[in-house]
């Protein structure tokens, strides 16, 4: 398969990006050095041009060289299964990495397609590494991550019902919002309710099905695509989980 | 209701300029051909991404009819040759399995309208295989709440074919009457009988039909305020569950059917405003709840009750009391509302069945909102159908503040205020009983395309 990223390359040029100044600071990799670790880690980031909702920035089977941090907008990534139906394995927001599941085999496993006009800071792997064995403040930060991934997937992989899975992922989407300086009640998703259904593995009327019964239970206001949690406490006791 | 003590003739008058109807807004002059079949289609993506779909309405288009009445401004064909509409059945078949591909097929049908032309034109054979064709297509909602509703031309059915309709799923009829003096049928040439019309209406209550409206014509030719009474009279006498009685708009330059019209017998303003007044009256004194524009309800009918509960909403055929639905239009120029778009299907039979041939959507044009378009359509919503605008809702929603954004608007209503039209105060604007006889006046400020055509000719008059 060809590669977007081979036509069109996402992190073609090393301006200095000022992770100082960068509203995601206290999220993104950088968030534990000191100044000078700051600056030393500018030098290693491409950012991005804007990147249109439908446009791919890594695709399945590509080469790993870079892993990339969401600076603006919403990714999903998905797999194509051998009949050939779209499986969405997550959502990327601000601040996070998306980019992990290549370092093994060195190949991109998932194709990652933005959502909304979004943009990305590209981080060659190589630099992240060896700067990683001199700062490792940033080595704990990568570790840190990482566990966090593997600690949300292990928890997705529960027998949980349809109530708890859709609960849940509304939760950890507040909690992901409000740390990134959104309001943590009220919020608009870039994802349909089909990515929604196929990363939780539901039926699509499923979904619609249970948030209508949320919103007649009072729980959540839901309007298209935005959402509003009217009691966060009783959503928290549906999803049964600690990501809350 | 207060509004028929003092009838404000002289207000109707000074503000009886010409305007749209706000079936929709923005009106479909603003549709153009730069909203082809591909924005529909990425529209209809988008409404089936929403988290909880809106349940869907169907419309479809029947254009076909056996006469011409002379008043008519429909989209219609007069033909006796049956086999050109079975024609177009053949093809309405493809548009519906086309657009019911696009929809999510978990999407609940609870609405559907067959308009015309006359939809009994076709035999109660052709009409289950549609509704056939639709269930095939699309998921039609098994409630008792759906609303499924057709279009009566009295002249061709009998009670066996209501038996029949109620039978293949509908659950609403509208008969056309328009006015049963046999002098104005005869200059509108639309001859039906009397007698068996209202018989027709007592059938469809016996077929199980559980909501029966009539539609009633004034200023039609050669109508007096006391003849017109008298078909009030006697449509009365079923008490229908609801009636519109609509204005006749001359538009001799725009339709031709309405050449046909002597327009020296077309009722003089003050004739037709007699005709209002007393319509009012009459269907007020009889118990009847006036809705809004043309149209009037029994109290315990759901129209009366969304009224009171603020509930009502604005759709193609007036007034509705359904939730917020997409509409799906069918056949030819049919209209449809989906997300925030709305979409037009060619207006040219052959056209339509060109495009569908091809196996392309038949869409002539449309229009995507704009934030301004939805902020505006749900101001000019607030007014037609709840009679209150509560600037804080409007204020949240689109980030605004409403005295500031509207600052012109509110200052044009002033005079309106003076004249007893609307209640103006600091967040809100409230529509008084007589202000409800002319909302296309109070609404039309706030439509910001009238401004390019202020004296709106290409409107029908307001009453």
């Amino acid at each position: 398969m060809s590669s977007d990223i081979q036509q069109k390359p996402y992190f073609p040029e090393r301006i200095l990006v000022a992770c100082s100044q960068c509203t995601l600071g206290d999220l993104c990799l950088p968030r534990s050095l000191d100044a000078a670790g700051v600056e030393q880690f500018e030098h290693i980031v491409n950012k991005s041009r804007p990147i249109q909702p439908g446009e791919h920035i890594f695709r399945a089977g590509d080469k790993f060289q870079s892993i990339a941090a969401v600076r603006a907008g919403c990714f999903k990534s998905y797999v194509i299964d051998k009949n050939g139906e779209e499986q969405v394995l997550g959502f990327y927001l601000p601040g996070e990495i998306i980019g992990f599941d290549a370092i093994h085999e060195k190949v991109h496993k998932a194709n990652v397609v933005a959502l909304d006009t979004s943009s990305v800071c590209g981080l060659s792997f190589e630099s992240v590494t060896e700067m990683a064995r001199q700062l490792p403040q940033l080595q704990d930060e990568l570790f840190r991550v990482m566990s966090l991934h593997i600690a949300e997937l292990e928890a997705s992989a529960a027998d949980l019902s349809a109530e708890e899975r859709i609960a849940s992922l509304l939760c950890s989407l507040s909690k992901r919002f409000a740390s990134r300086g959104y309001s943590a009640k009220e919020f608009n998703l870039s994802m349909s309710r089909r990515d929604i259904a196929s990363n939780l593995r539901l039926a699509t009327e499923t979904i619609s099905r249970v948030l209508a019964r949320f919103q007649s239970a009072g729980i959540i206001r839901v309007n298209r695509k935005k959402v509003a949690i009217l009691e966060p406490e009783k959503l928290k006791e549906l999803a049964r989980r600690d990501t809350c | 209701m207060s509004i028929t003590s003092s009838f404000p003739s002289e207000l109707i008058t000074k503000y009886g300029l010409a305007g749209p109807r706000y079936t929709s807004y923005p009106t479909a002059l603003q549709f153009h051909e730069g909203f082809d079949a591909e924005a529909y289609r990425r529209h209809v993506r988008y409404s089936n991404d929403d988290l909880i779909p809106r349940p869907l309405s169907l419309y479809v288009h029947l254009p076909f009819c056996r006469e011409l009445c002379y008043y008519c401004a429909c989209n219609k064909k007069v033909t006796q040759n049956t086999q050109l509409a079975e024609l177009y059945l053949e093809f309405l078949d493809k548009e519906i399995e086309m657009q019911g591909k696009l929809f999510d097929s978990d999407r609940q049908v609870i609405q559907l309208h067959f308009g015309g032309g006359t939809p009994t034109y076709y035999n109660d054979m052709q009409l289950r295989h549609i509704v056939e064709r639709l269930s095939a297509n699309f998921l039609l909602s098994r409630s008792a709440s759906r609303e499924f509703s057709i279009e009566i031309d009295p002249r061709t059915v009998d009670e066996g074919r209501l038996a029949h309709l109620a039978e293949i799923g509908f659950n609403r009829v509208s008969m056309g009457i328009q006015d049963f003096d046999p002098a104005v049928q005869k200059a509108v040439n639309r001859i039906q009988d009397e007698g068996k019309t209202l018989r027709l209406i007592e059938a469809a209550r016996e077929s199980g039909f559980n909501s029966v409206s009539v539609d009633l014509i004034y200023g039609l030719p050669l109508q007096t305020a006391k003849s017109f009474e008298k078909t009030i009279d006697s449509v009365l006498t079923v008490r229908p569950n609801r009636l519109s009685v609509y204005n006749y708009a001359h538009l001799p330059h725009l339709f031709r059917a309405q050449r046909m019209i002597n327009t020296e017998e077309v009722p003089a303003p003050e004739v037709r405003l007699q005709l209002l007044a007393s319509t009012i009256t009459k269907l007020t004194g009889a118990g009847y709840v006036y809705i809004g524009m043309d149209h009037f309800a029994l109290p315990d009918d759901e129209l009366s009750i969304a009224m009171q509960n603020g509930t009502l909403q604005r759709n193609f055929q007036g007034y509705s009391t359904c939730r917020e639905t997409d509409l799906v239009g069918m056949g030819v120029s049919a209209i449809g509302k989906v997300g925030n778009s709305f979409v037009q299907n060619l207006k040219d039979i052959r056209d339509w069945q060109a495009a569908i041939e091809n196996g392309e959507l038949p869409v002539w044009r449309g229009l995507s909102l704009s934030g301004e378009d939805r902020l505006r359509r749900g101001v000019i919503s607030a007014i037609m159908c709840q009679g209150f605008v509560r600037f804080a809702d409007f204020e949240q929603n689109y980030d605004i503040d409403f005295n500031d954004h509207f600052a012109l608007e509110l200052k044009s209503l002033k005079p309106i205020e003076e004249d007893g039209l609307v209640k103006l105060s600091e967040g809100s604007i409230e529509v008084t009983p007589t202000g409800l006889l002319l909302l296309r006046a109070i609404a039309m400020k706030f439509d910001e395309y009238l401004v390019n055509d202020p004296q709106g000719k290409s409107y029908s008059k307001v009453i």
